[in-house]
């Protein structure tokens, strides 16, 4: 056969390979975009960064569009992304992995807030208000930006879960897999990090004048 | 927070795992049961999911670079 007559079909093969791309590329692009801004979120928080988040997220995209025909269409492609983008974050963590450092912390206990709360009126009882008042005092003040630089503050390990719990909304399980760490682990975690957010965010309230007037020690 | 009626540090000790829906059954039934009697229990497992949602909340209002998506398809496009 002469090089004339194979001509037409390596271009029609050529021209339906092209087609097939653009096809896969826009579905998935489709399927990318209703999950780009929470991924975006948790990229943020991950990495505590915009630059390497959006890197983060980027790289995600590219590993997760030469993976698209492993994924099974009709399942949850969000929780697929995560995957890839959770599985991108720990590599990148493992290559720089000189910077993490064991992190001595406190023992804070749980329901942090109420605790503190509860000393300030138990301080003030003139002031007629219940631990509750006053921690949804604070809740109504509490700016987005603050809430994020209370998780920013965590440690990376307890950032990890925390970020994965608040903003994925995944059981514990899930968590676990998602940092090939085991549940328990998770649960300890996720509790201490609890904690600590909320001493944090407790400080942040102090600091910034959050916390309601009467429920100032006199 | 103070010291109350017997059980209440007990139920205290399973306020995370309980929010989280992560007890069993029996030990949601356990902590429901002293929820339903104690008021003060009651009152501050509620105070503690507000405490939460509200973390939630704030946590998820989403602000992406306008131009990600953007940027991402002109990387697929050169794969």
């Amino acid at each position: 056969m002469s090089a004339l007559a194979v001509a037409p079909a390596d271009r029609h093969a050529e021209l339906w390979t092209m087609n097939v791309r653009r096809d896969d590329r826009a579905e998935f692009e489709r399927e990318l975009a209703p999950h780009l801004a929470r991924a975006y979120a948790t990229a943020m928080r991950l990495t505590r960064n915009p630059a390497d988040a959006e890197d983060l997220v980027q790289d995600a995209a590219l590993l997760a569009y030469r993976g698209f025909k492993t994924y099974e269409r009709g399942t949850n492609f969000g929780a697929w992304f995560l995957r890839i983008l959770m599985n991108s974050f720990l590599s990148a963590r493992r290559k720089h992995r000189a910077e993490d450092h064991a992190v001595a912390l406190d023992d804070v206990p749980n329901a942090y807030i109420q605790r503190r709360a509860h000393e300030l009126v138990t301080a003030a009882p003139e002031a007629a208000l219940t631990s509750g008042d006053v921690v949804r005092g604070v809740i109504a003040k509490l700016e987005t930006e603050q809430v994020e630089a209370a998780i920013d503050a965590l440690p990376d390990e307890f950032r990890a879960v925390a970020t994965l719990y608040f903003l994925q909304d995944l059981p514990y399980k899930e968590i676990a897999e998602l940092l090939r760490i085991p549940v328990g682990t998770v649960r300890s975690r996720l509790h201490r990090g609890r904690a600590l957010l909320q001493r944090r965010l407790w400080e942040i309230a102090m600091d910034e004048g959050l916390v309601p007037a009467a429920g100032k020690r006199p | 927070m103070n010291k109350r009626a017997k059980g209440c540090a007990e139920t205290l000790k399973h306020l995370d795992d309980y929010l989280d829906r992560e007890l069993s059954p029996k030990e949601i039934a356990e902590v429901e049961a002293h929820l339903a009697e104690c008021s003060d229990c009651h009152d501050e497992f509620s105070v503690e999911r507000e405490l939460l949602d509200c973390v939630r909340e704030k946590l998820r209002h989403l602000r992406v670079p306008g131009d990600l998506m953007k940027r991402i398809a002109a990387r697929i496009a050169e794969e």
